[in-house]
């Protein structure tokens, strides 16, 4: 055990550093900077491009991909800094860090060929087309039907809270093939290229900031079989797989803290007094962070070793949700003045802590695996 | 980075495990005294005689070893000043043997160890202050939240100030108190899961209730981010990373004793019961931490000019 950072990562975080300190300070202030909006969206675009042609991308991918081997922990610096930073990569992070290996996993070399070096070279969108109405938490219940007519799919049902759906090119899509099987089986992954014949999107205004949720209802859509990933009725374990380590693929502690220290900077340049309990919030919330991390980093040493996936990731999870809510709390003790003001660091960060329970699994359900897998808790 | 044991720390975990299950333990604090005990010279003599004591090398920064030492002792409620010797000890310039308390400038009242203290370490603002031997005999004081504790009320001005830097020695201090918390908590986390896992009613384990599984899950988040924090910070030794081990420690604390109590149900008022072992000692830390300067306050100044 220990706990320093070898000459390759640091080299490598410095480097990075060096280079978001040349790259991001003209162009990433106010909208830009906020999660989801249409600035931000556009920007990324252009973001990714240029880490793309410094290979930092998808470092972590195999160069048979388009990467550079890198080691899970150039991934978890290269995050890390980005989100740091108000995470410049926007919608693209899924792409890198979960869609692309789960194409590299289960896709043909078609597929493959198709879609990875559009990932890698940074100019495409994709949505998760997983939520729907009635299959939120209990994801495994969705009934969007996919029903096999000769070389396609023909898709109907609805997708709902769809991050990204009203600019994606791309969706990675879950849906029911076998109606008759227990709910975790009968389910199929299909890439699903967008805008297509009989896919309606609609946005649904959200509360936790620019970023808005889309409802995807698809009406016929023919999608060709060509087009499934990985085998028929066994997309679960396709998922699965995919999201094993994506509960801590968005250090969004590092965004809370960044936003933290912005809410402070504010507070300060305007002269305004932090008291002593904003003081004591902050580093409480300050320590949250740091446990985030720390938890987070375990998981990744586990990626590093590649173990198989454990409860520490939802341990992980569970601290990055508490970190974001003890950060909100100390925005708004130390400057209640400026929470008022929409854009403000500390509004965002009220908004982002709102949806930090309940985005990439709910925090109920983490506390539910935790209790069983990790202090073996019988089941109720 | 690597998130587990080498052969060495395995090997030392294995010898720390034999030596504790003979001389340490709940029934060992029970002949102690339970909740009141009195100094464990035993168990010291036994850790010393192991070398357990000067794993981490005088000078060296890095007491990673000596905090994985410090976390056995202190899940196995060992009763001895073993994390001031652990991990203060290496920062000093001379070796110290035998018990020591270790106190915030102008400290007056009770103190752990101070019984059986051969000498103080008081941190203050600007220096650090070496008091030994004691000049009189300590009052013993009845605490009952598990730990020797005597009144101190006449420390000494003067004697050996220490050229070392005040904050490092914090630093090394909240780490040390840290990381006993963290033993405490895990001993107390770990007892409360088995006693939810047999403990019936309504003709189920109290255990497969979804309120308890959401509680104590949150207290194995909080104490593992705590115990991690604790150790990075015994690696890198710097003192923002003890504050915010330190803080986070006490946030834990905070959860953990109340709900390891309250899932306990009446079994936890007793004595009868090992909870009250772990869980009053985590509030006697807690009150020794905030005494050396609030961590919270102390990582927030740390990391920003703040003005209030």
């Amino acid at each position: 055990m220990e706990f320093g950072w070898d000459n390759e990562h640091s080299g490598y975080r410095a480097e990075l550093v060096t280079f978001l300190d040349k790259e991001l300070p003209d162009h990433w202030h106010g909208e830009t900077a906020i999660l989801g909006s249409k600035a931000n969206t556009e920007y990324s675009r252009r973001f990714a491009g240029l880490l793309a042609e410094r290979g930092w991308l998808t470092p972590h991918w195999p160069s048979e991909f388009g990467g550079y081997d890198a080691s899970p922990w150039t991934l978890a610096v290269l995050g890390e800094e980005l989100w740091s930073r108000g995470e410049p990569r926007g919608a693209q992070y899924m792409n890198v860090n979960w869609i692309g290996p789960s194409i590299m996993a289960n896709g043909t070399a078609e597929q493959q060929s198709r879609y990875l070096p559009p990932i890698s070279a940074g100019n495409v969108i994709w949505c998760q087309g997983f939520s729907e109405p009635d299959a939120g938490t209990d994801l495994a219940s969705l009934r969007t039907r996919a029903e096999r007519d000769g070389d396609v799919y023909i898709v109907n049902g609805t997708k709902i809270w769809t991050s990204y759906g009203d600019v994606a090119e791309h969706c990675y899509l879950l849906v029911r093939t076998d109606s008759e099987a227990e709910s975790h089986r009968g389910i199929t992954v299909l890439l699903v290229d967008m805008p297509t014949a009989g896919l309606e999107i609609s946005t649904i205004p959200g509360v936790v900031g620019d970023h808005s949720f889309n409802e995807l209802i698809f009406t016929d859509v023919r999608v060709p079989v060509a087009n499934r990933l990985g085998p028929e009725n066994e997309g679960w374990t396709v998922v699965r797989e995919a999201l094993s380590y994506e509960r801590v693929g968005s250090p969004r502690w590092a965004r809370a803290a960044y936003l933290l220290d912005e809410t402070i900077e504010c507070a300060t340049a305007e002269g305004r007094t932090i008291d002593a309990i904003a003081v004591e919030a902050i580093g409480v919330a300050k320590a949250a962070c740091e446990a985030a991390r720390i938890l987070s980093y375990r998981v990744i040493d586990e990626r590093a070793r590649e173990v198989p996936p454990s409860p520490n990731g939802n341990i992980a999870r569970v601290a990055m949700v508490q970190a974001e809510r003890l950060v909100a709390e100390a925005c708004l003790a130390i400057d209640v003045g400026n929470t008022l003001t929409y854009r403000s660091p500390s509004n965002y960060q009220l908004r982002k802590a709102l949806a930090a329970g309940v985005a990439a699994g709910a925090y109920e359900v983490q506390l539910n695996l935790i209790s069983r897998l990790h202090l073996g808790l019988p089941k109720g | 980075m690597d998130f587990h044991l080498n052969d060495d720390q395995s090997a030392i975990r294995d010898a720390m495990a034999t030596l504790l299950t003979r001389h340490a333990g709940a029934t060992r604090l029970r002949h102690l005294g339970g909740d009141d005990p009195t100094y464990d010279h035993d168990l010291e003599r036994h850790l010393e005689g192991a070398g357990f004591l000067d794993i981490a090398e005088a000078g060296s920064a890095n007491r990673l070893d000596a905090a994985l030492v410090q976390e056995a002792i202190s899940l196995a409620l060992g009763t001895a000043a073993t994390s001031s010797r652990l991990l203060i000890a290496p920062s000093l310039p001379e070796a110290i043997k035998g018990p020591v308390s270790v106190v915030a400038e102008g400290h007056r009242g009770p103190a752990r160890f101070a019984t059986d203290a051969v000498a103080l370490i008081v941190i203050g603002q600007r220096d650090v202050r070496f008091v030994a031997p004691l000049p009189l005999s300590v009052e013993r004081v009845v605490s009952r939240l598990g730990w020797p504790v005597g009144q101190l009320d006449d420390v000494p001005e003067g004697d050996v100030m220490i050229d070392v830097d005040p904050e490092e020695i914090r630093a090394w201090a909240r780490i040390g108190l840290a990381i006993e918390m963290v033993g405490a908590m895990r001993f107390a986390t770990d007892l409360t899961v088995g006693y939810v896992t047999d403990r019936k009613q309504f003709n189920r384990a109290l255990g497969s209730f979804q309120a308890l599984q959401h509680g104590l899950a949150e207290c194995a988040v909080a104490v593992e981010g705590a115990r991690w924090l604790s150790l990075e910070a015994a690696h890198y030794g710097t003192p923002q990373a003890a504050a915010a081990a330190l803080t986070h420690a006490i946030q834990a604390s905070k959860i953990v004793f109340g709900r390891t109590h309250q899932y306990c149900g009446a079994m936890g008022f007793t004595q009868e019961f090992d909870l009250h072992l772990a869980t009053m000692r985590v509030v006697a830390l807690r009150a020794e931490a905030e005494a050396l300067g609030r961590p919270a306050t102390a990582l927030a100044r740390q990391g920003w000019a703040l003005h209030s």
